[in-house]
């Protein structure tokens, strides 16, 4: 994984509206993910933060406004092609390869194309190893990913990013429902990554992920961005709490 | 008696080919397709129009109806796979019936109902499949070489492909999976190998006409593929023997009046499904349940 410039800026969302008929799903949204930076987007449940995951991924297609990786535009290109360019992302409902191993999971994202001689076999292996062990999946390599536990089926979600080598990671509520001991864990790895220079946006309605891991926290609403500073000037903002606890006036 | 038997198991190898290659798209790329017999009378219209008017030779006869085959499926269903699951089987149903009227039409080509007749033994490198031992052992290897691709393909990197877009197209597109261009290649892959399937049968049968095409014969490859196993290597060949040894095996039944036999193979067919369905979902080889939760 290439590092990029600290600081310089990956991802750049400009005016961005999506519209599904007569519903704003997203409103005007400007914003950038600078790299090495640790971004949570933060707001009530229907505020257009998946929407927005789904605008920047290719998922979905923007009514309006532009987003760039790299200086380059990803309006009308493909979700697979901007996942090879470089981003990855994980989903709320998981969609993990549910009939194929643990192993096959991470093995398949790490496959570039689906030709019948892969070059390069043995790193792979290799790596499917090393991410494992750092996923506490090693003893579960050959289980079904239907058959995993909940906390397991996250960490196998967050093994197949991991495994992408994708240089920014889109997480959607990665760490909703863990126990508290898989929840150290899985920071620490967020962590641990972070460090080694993979930029990070996470949408999460744990206040705790939010607290320990954001550099920055953007906030939405009904499709607007509403605030973006740092995760003690956000959350102690009482108009934005407000709002998040549902007691809007 | 032994002619009958060599009889059935050629025909067993045929139909065998035929529900490993439907599995390979259904069962690993999660495509129902119902339109599995007209690339299965393609291959067969393709060899006997070639031995009829061209060569009798079996490999040009083999290459020849499999490339049309898989050329045709990724014409015909690269707008198809652009709809997902049910949408897809109601499109494919849409191939089955344009396929069995263009068979049965184009009089010039296929003959029309009445088919083409008088295909000659195939020939391979001089050696003429004139016996039915002789043809049983070509059937048998090529079987063998089907399943040898399939596994080879199902146990690499494309089949992990194949089998994270049926488990999850939008994680595979979110990971780098070209969705489109893998399933078109399953789709060819599996139309050319039946399209070889068709080939062994018009030599074997030495006419053909488009009764052995119609969408019966998908649902009769379907139901192997199921009673078998869906997305396992060896299940379809188990569906297959099954229910090619079926109707045989109640020949031997004395107390089955022999007007009765269809009726009665029809009901244990049906009867078969439902209780395969409710017990053993993975079918006969894919175990006793298909997942343990959603």
């Amino acid at each position: 994984m290439s590092q990029a410039a600290p600081h310089q800026v990956l991802l750049e969302i400009r005016n961005l509206n999506k519209n599904f008929g007569g519903l704003q799903a997203i409103s005007d949204v400007s914003m950038d993910l600078p790299a090495g930076v640790i971004t949570t987007l933060v707001g009530p449940n229907g505020a257009g933060k998946t929407t927005l995951f789904n605008m920047i991924t290719g998922h979905l297609v923007p009514t309006s406004g532009t987003v760039h990786w790299l200086g380059q535009s990803l309006n009308g290109i493909e979700p697979w092609k901007i996942a090879r360019m470089g981003i990855a992302r994980t989903f709320q409902d998981l969609r993990l390869f549910s009939h194929m191993t643990v192993e096959e999971n991470i093995m398949t994202v790490m496959e570039r194309n689906s030709w019948l001689w892969q070059t390069g076999a043995d790193a792979v292996r290799k790596r499917v190893d090393e991410i494992l062990e750092e996923t506490g999946l090693a003893d579960k390599r050959t289980e079904r990913a239907v058959d995993l536990a909940y906390a397991e089926r996250k960490f196998l979600s967050l093994a197949r990013i991991m495994a992408s080598k994708a240089k920014l990671w889109l997480l959607d509520e990665p760490a909703s429902g863990l126990d508290p001991r898989s929840f150290d864990r899985f920071v620490a790895l967020l962590r641990e990554y972070a460090a080694k220079g993979v930029t990070i946006c996470i949408i999460e309605h744990n206040l705790d992920i939010v607290i320990q891991l954001s550099d920055r926290v953007a906030f939405l609403d009904q499709g607007k961005l509403l605030a973006q500073g740092s995760s003690d000037d956000i959350l102690k903002d009482p108009h934005l709490a407000a709002i998040y606890f549902g007691e809007r006036s | 008696m032994l002619a009958y038997l060599q009889n059935i198991a050629v025909l067993f190898c045929i139909n065998a080919i035929l529900a490993l290659t439907l599995n390979f798209i259904m069962g690993y790329a999660g495509i129902f397709s119902l339109a599995h017999a007209i690339f299965f009378g393609v291959g067969a219209y393709t060899a006997a129009y070639l031995a009829l008017h061209v060569t009798d030779s079996l490999l040009i006869c083999i290459a020849a109806s499999a490339a049309l085959s898989a050329v045709l499926s990724m014409v015909l269903a690269l707008p198809a796979l652009r709809v997902r699951g049910e949408y897809f089987v109601a499109a494919s149903l849409g191939l089955q019936v344009i396929g069995v009227t263009i068979f049965s039409e184009w009089k010039s080509v296929t003959g029309g109902l009445g088919g083409m007749i008088g295909i000659p033994p195939p020939k391979l490198f001089g050696y003429t499949f004139g016996s039915q031992a002789s043809y049983l052992t070509l059937a048998f290897v090529i079987l063998l070489a089907v399943l040898g691709i399939t596994a080879l393909l199902v146990r690499g990197s494309f089949g992990r492909s194949l089998m994270a877009i049926r488990d999850s197209e939008s994680a595979a597109q979110a990971y780098g999976k070209h969705v489109n261009a893998v399933k078109t290649l399953s789709v060819a892959v599996s139309a050319g190998l039946a399209g070889v399937a068709g080939t062994l049968y018009a030599f074997y049968m030495s006419f053909v006409n488009v009764e052995g095409f119609m969408l019966d014969m998908s649902i009769l490859l379907m139901a192997m593929v199921i009673i078998g196993g869906t997305g396992t290597l060896f299940g379809p060949i188990v569906g297959a023997a099954l229910l090619m040894a079926l109707p045989a095996a109640l020949t031997y039944l004395p107390f089955i009046p022999q007007s009765e036999l269809g009726t009665i193979q029809q009901i244990i067919y049906g009867l078969a499904m439902v209780l395969l369905m409710m017990f053993r979902p993975g079918g006969l080889v894919g175990g006793r349940s298909k997942e343990k939760s959603a």
